[in-house]
């Protein structure tokens, strides 16, 4: 199971010089200055622009820094993503990456999806390796990157696991570090950890924090865990729902690493969720509010227990 | 046992339904083996002294294993052309939508046609000849290739196709690398059911065209009946079942498994 390992091992004696050990450092320096997505009064509907998710969206994600956007589930927060990850269009203003309109996914703002989207043809070292592929890299050099971005994410000795051999915890480790390997500008978390246990969750949290803290790149990153929001942001957006705008914003001005258990965190969780749950609540009296009617149900001959019968 | 038993003891006529021993009788003559396993016991049974009603020939000549190879090439040839035809049709349903309705329902209904249905208008616009049975053989499972590859690859998450694009695979490498291996599972359960039906067809294509050249498994069947030889019906009833069950269980079943597995699916 260390095959890659020892085999990266002697690949690197061999190369010699020409070090990849340098080569791995060379992103952190590469990276200062690059990766600030900006997004300029975004609009984005459903059909068209009928229906607005997304209204009037303007933020910065300066360089190297990590920002988490958290709202109520159906605010908009995954089309966000899609918008700056180039998967869909906006209907209105522009998104930037350094100063150039993102039109299209690429590489350089990869993503880190909910459900993983591993490839399962493939083994967990082909998945990371596969972007390297896709961009013509020698056999010989990718081994070399994916034994690298294997171990970054203390995967090393599963790297030859076929995709349904790994745990729901492994699977967005893998899903990261095929993310990484790419040596994107930004990195675009989409509730990467919504299906994992809570204590694979916090495994997961440490450790992004820790890669963060090594690759200082910029990260997006999605959710509606404001504990989550919380311990990884440096600042956190709120985003309200039906129209998806920017809310509030909170700066998360403690040092990294953090301790989780620590009570500033606990303190600001608080203030935070005070701040969602406001919102929830405004959005689910306002949906409820458009339909729900007990009286007019009884008029219609309705049996107010079975009002879901005929959906 | 109790069926060959039963015959022997209250002595079923073996004109109107054959014993087992009567069936394999059958099944080494047609190889141009001749043995007397359905004959009463004798001195010497079950072997037979005296001429054969034909001239056996060398094993590798006898009726039932050229039977066998013809069947084989029409069905390698017939389920190529359906793979093909099959396989181009699917992908385009899948691709574009419009012809998907176009041709989706009709697809849906033909399929439910018994391919030897096809068989008169094949006589009638090709004649008795070969092309004729392979026409039956790819009308009768080319359809049923195409839906289910075309089901199969509706059913490929979208979350590939934007994983690879995010990934860099974008025009022919993005069908090349991501949605062909993502295809995979949906390839293999099309042939294997394509299979079958191109099987069936050309089975019953046989039993139509007995005046083709070539001799297939059809053929014998059909011969078996114009000799009033029940036996022989059975024995190549018996033998197609095997044959198809053979190549399904140990080829088809066997590759969509392997797929399977290795997608995490089994």
């Amino acid at each position: 199971m260390n095959a890659v390992d020892r085999g990266s091992g002697e690949q690197r004696r061999a190369v010699g010089p020409f070090a990849p050990a340098q080569l791995q450092r060379a992103p952190v320096l590469r990276d200062v200055g690059r990766g600030r997505l900006e997004m300029r009064g975004v609009d984005k509907g459903f059909n068209g622009t009928e229906t607005l998710v997304l209204q009037d969206i303007s933020l910065t994600v300066a360089s190297g820094e990590f920002m988490v956007v958290v709202g109520p589930s159906g605010c908009g927060k995954t089309t966000l993503l899609n918008l700056a990850g180039g998967m869909v269009k906006a209907d209105g203003g522009e998104v930037l990456l350094d100063g150039k309109p993102v039109d299209g996914p690429g590489p350089e703002r990869a993503m880190v999806f909910q459900d993983h989207g591993l490839f399962p043809w493939l083994t967990a070292a082909q998945n990371i390796g596969f972007g390297l592929r896709m961009a013509g890299m020698s056999r010989a050099e990718r081994k070399d990157r994916v034994a690298e971005a294997l171990r970054t994410v203390h995967l090393s000795s599963s790297g030859e696991k076929l995709v349904h051999e790994l745990s729901g915890g492994m699977k967005q480790r893998v899903a990261i570090a095929r993310a990484l390997v790419m040596d994107p500008a930004v990195l675009l978390m989409d509730e990467p950890f919504a299906a994992v246990d809570a204590q694979t969750r916090t495994l997961l949290h440490a450790q992004l924090q820790e890669l963060w803290c090594a690759t200082k790149k910029t990260i997006l990153f999605v959710t509606h865990s404001v504990g989550e929001a919380v311990r990884l942001a440096d600042r956190i957006i709120v985003l309200s729902a039906q129209p998806g705008r920017i809310g509030r914003e909170v700066r998360v001005e403690l040092s990294h690493p953090r301790d989780f258990d620590s009570p500033q965190i606990s303190e600001l969780v608080k203030l935070v969720r005070t701040e969602i749950e406001d919102e929830v609540n405004r959005v689910n009296r306002k949906m409820a509010g458009d339909f729900w009617k007990p009286a007019a149900a009884a008029d219609l001959g309705v049996d107010p227990h079975d009002m879901g019968g005929g959906i | 046992m109790i069926w060959e038993g039963a015959y022997r003891v209250i002595g079923w006529r073996e004109w109107i339904f054959p014993a087992p021993s009567h069936v394999l009788d059958a099944m080494l003559g047609m190889l141009d083996v001749r043995t007397g396993f359905g004959k009463p016991l004798a001195a010497g049974w079950p072997l037979i002294k005296g001429p054969a009603g034909r001239d056996p020939g060398p094993w590798y000549s006898s009726p039932l294993l050229s039977a066998n190879l013809v069947s084989g090439l029409r069905l390698l040839a017939g389920f190529a052309i359906s793979i093909g035809l099959g396989g181009f049709l699917g992908l385009a349903m899948w691709r574009s939508k419009a012809l998907d309705q176009l041709l989706g329902p009709l697809f849906l209904g033909l399929q439910t046609l018994p391919s030897v249905c096809w068989a008169p208008m094949a006589i009638l616009v090709f004649g008795i000849n070969e092309t004729g049975v392979l026409f039956v053989l790819v009308m009768g499972s080319f359809f049923a290739i195409a839906i289910a590859l075309r089901d199969g690859l509706k059913q490929i998450p979208p979350i590939y196709q934007r994983a690879g694009l995010m990934l860099g695979a974008d025009g022919w490498k993005l069908y090349r690398y991501v949605l062909l291996p993502a295809a995979l599972p949906a390839m293999a359960g099309s042939l294997r059911q394509g299979f079958s039906f191109a099987w069936r067809s050309l089975m019953g294509a046989e039993l139509m065209f007995v005046a083709v050249r070539d001799h297939g498994l059809g053929f014998l069947l059909m011969m078996g009946r114009e000799t009033s030889t029940v036996e022989q019906v059975v024995a190549v009833m018996i033998i197609m079942v095997v044959v198809g069950m053979v190549a399904d269980r140990w080829g088809f079943a066997k590759l969509q498994q392997k797929v399977q597995l290795r997608f995490g699916l089994g």
